[in-house]
């Protein structure tokens, strides 16, 4: 097959027709930016969860109050704040003791005075700084390390000192040219000595996860009185073990509530696995509807290149005849219009490629939605765009291909 | 059936009894009426005849364009009467090189791959196709103008450009259709020029047209009316070479 000689005919003829081609490929360029940008889209969204919305890592779950479904309904949180008892460091001691499979365990207190409140230190002021209360195994669970100093320990937990263990915001922020190790800060009304400095994160939705303070829990508990409920962390040696870790923690949570056999939950485990089935089913369904929509653009696209080929063939009906009297056979001819509808289209998906790039490498910059282009869409969306182009090749090309010599070389023009 | 007579090596085309029905809605027309014909190599032949003779028809018949309604053909001792589409385009490509009144180059191609073309279809590499091409090309004077495209060359250059193209994959036989129809009387004469040097250089030519003098060219002229051979006549000419 001369294949060569084919593609050399295809890009001759669209170099030959620009404008044409271009207004050709129109639906083709419009379906694939869309099916490409979207993917980046859901992609990037998934990714960023995955990484750090989902700070528990992959081996990791965590024992709350509530549960996610109780968090997300307004009627079933109403009636778990009766139901479900406060979590209690009593607990998480338990826990630790009881629980044989999580290799760590850890506590945080997520809310509770100044969970997001001002920060004075140096002269400078920071608002929107979250402050939590942690075990000293709480470093273990998180994304981060420790960038500067130590992180907290098992004296700061028995003495209760007032340390702080920050986000490296606040060092940008608040001590922009001094080593800010021992020196302090004002948090809620309280004087902290910073003791180390955590490694960078970065922003999900334009929300930085380096504007942080972590103090001993024991130290927050001190200051804010014990009525709000801990929110305790396991991680496991291997994803295998989640599952029956959880069991595990289950059976401990629910003999220590008295709860009966016909008895609900009366807390919430969460598993990063359950937040990133949550995610996936409300990006699987945008995703779902956009590739329905840019299937639509890519049928219309199709047509609209077969209709071109057909006058592509028309016009040089002649062409076909001259070839075909110098010896080309049929295949020939086929291969020829075939490859040239191909070429054509998988130029509107490299089209379509380029300008979904384009707008999400500019709106990935202007806004905090996280696009993420993967290699497998594009070379998705090239296969995809070349097989329209086969499929909706085949006609022209097969009456190409079927042109009598004498009648093709008798034609006009 | 009949066999040839002769051993069919001698000739590059022998037609027996060769008959081209066409149906004109409810009528049937016969384009051709039994043509019996030889010709041998190094014949320099020109088929002539008004239109509406048949001329055309027995051209696309020889030319391996269309196949015949009844009757035989064989084509350097090969029948190719009852062939497939695809094992007529073999053909045409290997033993066939056509020569077209409307030149019947493609427009957006250089000169170089117009004369390129069969060779591709042969499936020729592309080194020895350029090297092929070249020297076809030289032939008729138009190495020069290999990158020039149609548009760009005089009736006489493209004429030569498509002898160079009829030339390129050594067919047995050069068919040349109204060669001279679109050109002024002194390209014709140049054009004819090439023919005689490409007759002395051993090629069979096959010439049709409607003008006397440029008939007077080959040495053997052949007349067709109403679908048949009405003379077969040397010309002044075959006498003077031969």
């Amino acid at each position: 097959m001369h294949i060569r000689e084919a593609i050399r005919i295809a890009f001759e003829s669209l170099w030959a027709h620009k404008l044409r081609s271009f207004l050709t490929l129109l639906g083709i360029i419009i379906s694939i930016c869309t099916l490409v940008a979207v993917v980046s889209l859901v992609n990037g969204v998934n990714f960023y969860v995955a990484t750090k919305i989902g700070r528990l890592g992959l081996n990791t779950f965590s024992l709350s109050r509530f549960s996610l479904h109780e968090y997300t309904d307004r009627q079933a949180y109403m009636a778990a704040v009766k139901r479900n008892p406060i979590l209690h460091m009593a607990d998480y001691e338990y826990l630790k003791t009881h629980a044989k499979l999580p290799v760590e365990t850890a506590a945080t207190i997520f809310s509770g005075f100044n969970a997001t409140g001002t920060v004075k230190a140096n002269g400078q002021s920071m608002d929107q700084v979250s402050l939590r209360g942690v075990t000293p195994s709480d470093i273990s669970m998180s994304t981060f390390e420790v960038a500067q100093g130590r992180f907290l320990d098992h004296f700061d937990e028995e003495h209760r000192t007032m340390v702080a263990f920050i986000g490296p915001d606040l060092v940008t922020h608040l001590f922009p040219d001094v080593n800010p190790l021992g020196r302090h800060l004002i948090a809620g009304g309280h004087r902290f000595r910073i003791i180390g400095v955590a490694t960078r994160q970065g922003n999900v939705f334009g929300n930085s996860l380096d504007q942080f303070i972590l103090i001993p829990i024991s130290t927050f508990r001190k200051l804010n009185g014990n009525q709000d409920s801990i929110g305790i962390s396991f991680k496991v040696a291997n994803s295998s073990l989640i599952t029956p870790a959880i069991d595990e923690v289950r059976l401990l949570m629910r003999a220590r509530h008295h709860l009966n056999y016909y008895a609900k939950d009366d807390f919430g485990i969460i598993g990063s696995s359950a937040v990133m089935d949550l995610w996936h089913r409300l990006t699987g369904s945008i995703a779902a509807v956009m590739v329905g929509v840019s299937a639509v653009f890519l049928v219309v696209g199709g047509i609209v290149i077969m209709n071109i080929m057909l006058a592509a063939v028309t016009e040089r009906t002649r062409e076909v005849g001259i070839r075909k009297a110098l010896g080309a056979r049929r295949r020939d001819m086929l291969w020829q219009f075939l490859i040239e509808s191909a070429v054509l289209s998988s130029m509107g998906g490299l089209i379509g490629i380029g300008v979904a790039w384009l707008f999400t490498t500019v709106a990935g910059h202007l806004t905090p939605i996280p696009f993420q282009l993967p290699l497998s869409a594009v070379i998705v969306a090239l296969v995809i765009s070349t097989a329209v182009g086969l499929f909706f090749g085949i006609y022209p090309a097969a009456k190409a291909a079927k042109l009598e010599p004498i009648v093709a070389l008798r034609a006009e023009t | 059936m009949a066999t040839p007579a002769a051993t069919p090596h001698e000739f590059v085309i022998r037609t027996e009894d060769l008959w081209k029905v066409y149906a004109m809605g409810a009528e049937q027309v016969s384009a051709l009426r039994g043509v019996n014909l030889n010709i041998r190599r190094n014949e320099y032949v020109a088929i002539m005849g008004p239109s509406g003779s048949g001329k055309s028809t027995l051209m696309n018949l020889i030319g391996c364009l269309d196949t015949p309604t009844r009757g035989q053909y064989w084509l350097n001792g090969q029948s190719v009467g009852e062939l497939s589409d695809d094992e007529l385009a073999y053909i045409r490509n290997k033993e066939i090189g056509f020569v077209f009144q409307t030149f019947n180059l493609l427009p957006r191609a250089t000169a170089q791959h117009n004369v390129e073309l069969p060779l591709i279809y042969a499936g020729v590499p592309s080194a020895e196709r350029t090297e092929r091409a070249l020297e076809a090309l030289r032939k008729v004077d138009l190495v020069d103008r290999r990158q020039h495209k149609p548009n760009e060359l005089s009736g006489g250059q493209r004429q030569r450009v498509a002898i160079a193209r009829a030339l390129v994959n050594h067919p047995s036989l050069i068919l040349a259709d109204e060669p001279t129809g679109n050109l002024d009387s002194t390209t014709s004469k140049e054009i004819m020029g090439v023919f005689d040097r490409l007759w002395e250089q051993g090629n069979v030519i096959v010439l049709v047209t409607h003008e006397h003098d440029i008939a007077e060219y080959a040495h053997r002229v052949i007349h067709i009316r109403d679908g048949q051979i009405a003379e077969d006549r040397v010309t002044a000419r075959a006498a003077v070479r031969t």
